[in-house]
C-alpha cells in the first residue's frame, strides 16, 4: 500500500465520521435552534468541507491528484499521513461520545 | 453542570428525547415504564437515556426494580432555566 492510499483511506474515514457527526448536530440544531447546537453543526460542516476538499485533491483534481500520486516524496507523505490519522482518531472519539 | 447539561441535551444523538424525558420527570417523577408510555417511546430507549442522564448527574433514582422512580438532581434544578431555554425551540 502506497502512502497516498493510506492518506486516502484516512481522509475518507474522516469524511464518513464527520458526515455522521454533522448529521446528529444539524438535526439537533433544527430541533433546538440554540447557539450551542448551531456551533457544533457549523464546526462539523466546515471540517467536513475541509476533508472532502482534501479527498478531492487526492483522488480527482486534474493536476493535484497526479502530483500527489507521483511527485510527493515518502518523507512528505509520512508527515501528511500522521496528521490525517491523528484527526481520524480524534474524530473517532468524538463520534463515540456523541452517538449515545 | 451547565456544560454537562448543554452537552448531554444538545450535543448528542439522543438529545431531543432526553429533553422531553427531563421535562416529564420535572412535571412528575415516574418509572421508566410510565415514562415510555407517556412519551410514546420504546422502553429500552428510555432506559438507555435514563442511564446516560444518570451518568452525567442530571437525574437520580429512588428504590429499585419495577418501582424505581427517576427525578431531576438538585444540580439540574438549580439550572432549570437553562433546560427551559434549551427546550424553548423544541416542538414537543
Amino acid at each position: 500500500m502506497e502512502w497516498i492510499d493510506v492518506a486516502r483511506v484516512s481522509v475518507a474515514a474522516n469524511v464518513a465520521i464527520l458526515s455522521a457527526l454533522t448529521w446528529v448536530w444539524a438535526r439537533n440544531y433544527l430541533a433546538f435552534r440554540s447557539k450551542h447546537s448551531m456551533g457544533l453543526a457549523a464546526f462539523g460542516a466546515v471540517l467536513l468541507a475541509q476533508n472532502t476538499l482534501s479527498l478531492y485533491f487526492y483522488l480527482y483534481h486534474p493536476v493535484l491528484a497526479g502530483w500527489f500520486a507521483t511527485d510527493m516524496t515518502p518523507l512528505a507523505w509520512r508527515a501528511n499521513v500522521v496528521v490525517h490519522a491523528f484527526q481520524t482518531v480524534a474524530l473517532g472519539f468524538l463520534l463515540w461520545v456523541t452517538w449515545d | 453542570m451547565k456544560a454537562a447539561l448543554r452537552y448531554v441535551l444538545t450535543g448528542t444523538r439522543g438529545g431531543p428525547n432526553r429533553v422531553r424525558i427531563l421535562r416529564a420527570l420535572d412535571d412528575r417523577p415516574r418509572n421508566a415504564n410510565r415514562l415510555a408510555e407517556h412519551l410514546d417511546l420504546d422502553y429500552t430507549t428510555v432506559r438507555h437515556h435514563l442511564d446516560v442522564l444518570r451518568d452525567h448527574g442530571v437525574v437520580e433514582r429512588t428504590g429499585d426494580g419495577y418501582g424505581t422512580v427517576y427525578y431531576p438532581t438538585d444540580g439540574t434544578r438549580r439550572h432549570w432555566d437553562l433546560v427551559e431555554e434549551i427546550a424553548e425551540g423544541l416542538a414537543l
